[in-house]
């Protein structure tokens, strides 16, 4: 599949000392879900305020293409209106209703009429708001901003979405609800990019991730690729007469067998190299300190 | 024009939702005009009389008689002037008007009901039609007073009347049907009075029945009758030149533009605030985002800003024409005037937006601003209470030049010409305010 964004040696810097994005490359292929993991203040949210023209780099370049069509740089206003951004950082008037907000940021995108009545009503509805259009978004809670911060980056029906950190602060329930939505959207043809410091939602959502780190890509694969190369062997922590036991083993089962018969075996249980681990592997520190 | 409007709407939605910026906006100008409105209303009383300049040519008992009368009158102030310093005085738009007592009135006024009485001269400005009309309504009820208390003293009235037909027939300027008209009528007349009016009569009619006599005699004086012509007035177009001097007409035409410039300041905080808002609250991102261009967004903030500027002009002005019966004197000059203070104040607006980083310093900065603003361009107080320099150092302010504006257009009778030179001002100022603003509008967050 031909990629729909390409980004290459991406580097940028805040004070002109310390770089924030230290050449990054890669590229996100059409209907993809792509994942942007690491710890706070890896570069993920500079990652992507670059790759939709929000900051200007100073150095590498930025592409987004649509399908089929010409690629271009993200500030091109042909790109703009096919690229929906839910920043971080909630992004919505606070005395402005739910519906409000998400109604006036469809008029700058350039929605009139029954289109404008009918994609509102079906972005507020996606996040599980509908009911709430019409109070404050001073009101809502904190995963209810952040569920209508996302409806307004999807109201204009965009190819290509980038999410940061869209499920901080929303309460199982509701981000359950969110995944399912996105992998609908996906299924209707979008693109995602999506930042996350939550190894869990980049397993159970993501195509491929890459790791960041201090700025730059430690590894990019699918998730799968990821933990065989980087996640080492299964490890099994038996607790044995008076102490636990580590071991580390390409057949756990084996090796269960083999301490059973060694001695009185109480408790057993099975480590699976995950993307926790491979982050650990490859920075030597824990994805959440 | 899409983007522009939504975002307009948006910011003049977001304004009346946000209380303490609404209360800057409309609020507190209004408690600020009410404030002082009731100060001056309470002062209005005494000055409710309207100060003439009365020229007395006459120099008679009678005349000075009148003044004296006048000087007691609620309506009118006399003060006593040469004919050209009243003419000058009214000229420049000093005074309302002035009235000439004519060269012979103590002689008529003893002889009421024959001979052309001399014409007093009223001058007014052409343009100040009720107030002329009020003070030839005076002169006239207290002239012909003076006139008709002959008929309180009949054997005063008798003489009269036989001085009359004596007159009469010694008149060269008579014609002998006339003269014979009035020698039988001034005859009648005699007869008359010594049937009805014979002392004894008048004795018992007292004090008050003789009160009450002169009212009616007054009444029917005042009407005229049959081309009966006790008091002539001539009236005299003296077109005031308002720009030699200019005396508000109303003590509010003062405090109405400075009420309206405390609204115009608010507009701008409010709409410059919400700028500033928008890049801490992280919508300026959104706004980013959308294919629209960066012109656009801050057009729409511009274009929010102005239309509530206009609002607030207009609120102020049906308040201070309801509240304080401010009649401004040329409302297309109050139109260009409102236009061009409303740019100014956008490029005010847009200059305070890049005041502070933050919400709160961006409002400190913004109203330390606007208050020095005030302070020095005559929006606390009103210029012409403040030393020279300080009239001087003023033209540095904006408010200044509005309030100008708004005062030239509301009592000082300004001409376009006058106009000029206060409106370019504005909008210069609106136009570099801008410009400036907006080049040092910085869109990204983070400076690199
Ligand atoms: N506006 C800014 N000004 C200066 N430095 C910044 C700014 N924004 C981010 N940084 C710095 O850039 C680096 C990367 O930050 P960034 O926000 O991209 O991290 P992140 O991966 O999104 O972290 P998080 O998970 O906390 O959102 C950090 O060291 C941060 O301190
Ligand atoms: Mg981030």
């Amino acid at each position: 599949m031909p990629p729909v964004l390409t980004v290459s040696g991406l580097i940028k810097s805040y004070d002109g000392v310390r770089r924030a994005v230290d050449g990054v490359t890669f590229d996100v292929k059409v209907r993809e879900i792509f994942g942007l993991l690491g710890p706070n203040g890896a570069g993920k949210s500079t990652t992507i305020h670059v790759v939709v023209g929000l900051l200007v780099p100073d150095g590498g370049e930025v592409r987004i293409g649509a399908p089929g069509g010409s690629s271009g740089p993200p500030t091109d206003p042909a790109v703009r209106s096919r690229v929906g951004v839910a920043p971080q950082a909630l992004a919505i008037y606070e005395e402005l209703t739910g519906e409000e907000n998400v109604r006036f940021f469809a008029q700058l995108q350039g929605l009139r009429g029954s289109e404008l009545r009918n994609r509102t009503a079906a972005a507020l509805q996606f996040v599980e708001l509908h009911d709430r259009r019409r109070d404050l978004a001073r009101t809502y809670s904190g995963g209810m901003k952040r569920r209508l911060n996302l409806a307004a980056a999807i109201v204009h029906d965009p190819q290509f979405l980038f999410l940061d950190e869209p499920t901080v602060g929303v309460d199982p329930q509701s981000r359950n609800a969110i995944f399912e939505n996105i992998l609908a959207l996906r299924e209707r043809g979008l693109t995602v990019m999506y930042t996350t410091h939550y190894m869990e939602e980049a397993q159970r959502l993501c195509d491929r991730v890459a790791i960041m780190d201090q700025g730059r890509i430690l590894a990019l694969d699918t998730v799968d690729g990821l933990v065989r190369a980087h996640g080492g062997k299964s490890v099994v922590v038996a607790a044995l007469d008076g102490r636990e036991a580590r071991i580390e083993s390409d057949d756990p089962i084996s090796e269960l067998v083999r301490l059973k018969q060694s001695g009185p075996l109480r408790d057993f249980r099975l480590e699976q190299p995950n993307l926790e681990r491979v982050f650990l592997n490859l920075t030597g520190r824990q994805l959440r300190d | 024009m899409g983007p522009i409007f939504a975002l307009a709407c948006k910011d003049l939605r977001l304004l009346v939702r946000d209380k303490v910026g609404f209360f800057f906006v409309f609020g507190f100008p209004l408690l600020f005009g009410l404030f002082f409105g009731v100060i001056f209303k309470g002062a209005g009383s005494s000055q409710g009389a309207i100060t003439i300049l009365v020229v007395d040519d006459d120099q008679s008992e009678a005349s000075k008689a009148l003044i004296g009368k006048l000087t007691s009158a609620a309506e009118v102030k006399p003060i006593v002037a040469t004919y050209d310093a009243a003419v000058d005085q009214v000229r420049k738009g000093e005074r309302v008007a002035y009235v000439r007592i004519p060269k012979g009135y103590g002689e008529s006024a003893r002889r009421p009901f024959w001979g052309t009485p001399p014409a007093f001269e009223l001058g007014v400005d052409p343009a100040r039609k009720a107030e002329a009309g009020m003070i030839q309504g005076v002169i006239t009820q207290y002239a012909v007073r003076d006139v008709m208390k002959v008929f309180s003293d009949p054997d005063a009235l008798r003489k009269q009347t036989a001085t009359a037909i004596e007159e009469v027939s010694k008149a060269e300027d008579l014609t002998p049907v006339q003269k014979g008209i009035m020698t039988a009528f001034f005859g009648a007349l005699d007869s008359f009075m010594s049937l009805t009016l014979t002392p004894g009569v008048a004795a018992t009619d007292g004090g008050a029945a003789s009160d009450g006599n002169k009212e009616g005699a007054e009444a029917g004086a005042s009407i005229g009758i049959g081309g009966w012509e006790p008091v002539r007035i001539t009236v005299n177009d003296v077109r005031a030149d308002r720009r030699l001097s200019s005396k508000p007409n109303n003590p509010m035409d003062i405090t109405f533009p400075q009420c309206l410039v405390w609204g115009l300041m608010g507009c701008s905080a409010a709409f410059g605030i919400s700028l500033v808002v928008e890049r801490t609250r992280g919508t300026l991102i959104r706004l980013r985002l959308a294919p629209i261009a960066r012109w656009h967004i801050l057009a729409g903030k511009a274009a929010a800003c102005f239309l509530m500027l206009l609002a607030v002009s207009g609120v102020m002005l049906v308040f201070a024409m309801v509240a304080f019966g401010v009649r401004p004197e040329n409302y297309g000059m109050l139109a260009v005037a409102i236009l061009c203070s409303a740019i100014c104040f956008v490029g005010i607006m847009m200059l305070l937006s890049v005041c502070g980083k933050t919400e709160n310093s961006a409002g400190g900065i913004g109203w330390s601003v606007l208050l020095m603003m005030a302070m020095i361009g005559g929006g606390m107080m009103p210029l012409f209470f403040m030393p020279k320099w300080m009239q001087s150092v003023a033209s540095i302010s904006p408010i200044k030049w509005t309030v100008l504006s708004l005062e030239g257009a509301v009592f000082r009778g300004y001409t376009v010409t006058d106009m000029a030179l206060p409106c370019g001002v504005l909008l210069g100022i609106g136009v570099v305010g801008f410009a400036v603003g907006a080049r040092l509008f910085t869109w990204q967050e983070g400076s690199s």
